[in-house]
């Protein structure tokens, strides 16, 4: 039954556009393995240097991102769940070459995040640059800069996108998706 | 200057190259930045900074040399921080510039390089790489 398995994630991940995809525990050392990784399999597929420069810069940010939050969760009844739940796509649709990542997140830090890009989507590339510089500045480095959506808004060509899947207790499965 | 120490610390997949060498003054810093804790990273620079900055005497000429093809958000508000002090110390009058040398095709690289600019009032030069 294994390569029957196999078969069906490999024809998921055909029909989905998808190249590369990690899913469970994040580390520092796997973001790093995986991130260069990602740039020398764009780099062979002879594409723009500029695409793989913000697809490397949103993949780093967005995987940091979902192990800082891990981190964050060790006093939380659901950390092992919550820390095993990561799952990272890069792949091609008509949009164009995007990031997708996926993670449990609890109820509170769910609002906290959905309201953080829904404050971005409006926002043109100019008022983002002015909302990141600003958020800079007034950010304490010890606890993260907090501005990686930002950034990541930044580097898409289309507004971060989302969706919210109710899992048990107060977490939800949430994914966030940037197109480059 | 003798009290302060030279910086030398190899680069890694997610840590720049540091050469501070406050001998010849000139602090070099080349490499993609995205440790797993930033400030660790960098708060022992920022220390060693603020230091030196205090003993340099308005004669001395500082050289400042970046290559930052890729910094992380966290990495890029240290090095706000750390740009911040050398502004500080041009604007008390002591001569300190900044070089970027940057990959012309890390169009990226390049908006790092003049937002970080435009807040600052020291020389803050920007220069492709196959210029040098």
């Amino acid at each position: 039954m294994i390569d029957k398995n196999l078969l069906d994630v490999q024809t998921l991940l055909r029909r989905n556009g998808i190249l590369i995809s990690f899913s469970g525990r994040l580390s520092q050392q796997l973001i790093e393995e995986y991130g260069e990784a990602v740039k020398t399999y764009l780099e062979s597929e002879n594409r723009p240097k500029n695409e793989i420069f913000h697809i490397f810069s949103i993949f780093i940010e967005l995987t940091q991102n979902i192990k800082n939050y891990g981190t964050a969760k060790t006093d939380s009844p659901f950390y092992d769940k919550i820390v095993q739940s990561s799952i990272i796509t890069i792949g091609k649709d008509g949009q164009g070459s995007y990031i997708c990542a996926g993670n449990l997140v609890e109820g509170p830090d769910l609002e906290v995040l959905t309201a953080r890009i829904d404050e971005l989507s409006g926002l043109n590339k100019d008022e983002l640059k002015t909302l990141y510089k600003d958020r800079l500045k007034r950010s304490e480095p010890e606890f993260g800069a907090g501005v990686g959506l930002i950034d990541m808004a930044r580097k898409s060509s289309h507004a971060l996108q989302y969706s919210v899947t109710p899992a048990e207790g107060n977490l939800s499965f949430f994914t966030l998706k940037a197109v480059v | 200057m003798g009290s302060i120490r030279h910086i030398q610390i190899e680069g890694t997949r997610s840590t720049p190259e540091v050469r501070f060498d406050p001998e010849r003054h000139i602090l070099a810093i080349r490499g993609q930045s995205y440790p797993e804790n930033a400030f660790a990273f960098y708060e022992p620079l920022l220390k060693w900074l603020d230091e030196y900055l205090a003993e340099l005497t308005a004669e001395t000429t500082v050289e400042i040399e970046l290559q930052l093809p890729y910094i992380n958000t966290t990495s890029t508000k240290c090095f706000l921080m750390f740009l911040e002090k050398l502004d500080g110390a041009f604007k008390e009058g002591k001569r300190v510039s900044v070089r970027w040398l940057y990959d012309e095709e890390n169009e990226s690289e390049l908006e790092c390089a003049e937002e970080f600019k435009e807040d600052l009032v020291l020389p803050f030069e920007i220069v492709p790489k196959a210029a040098e």
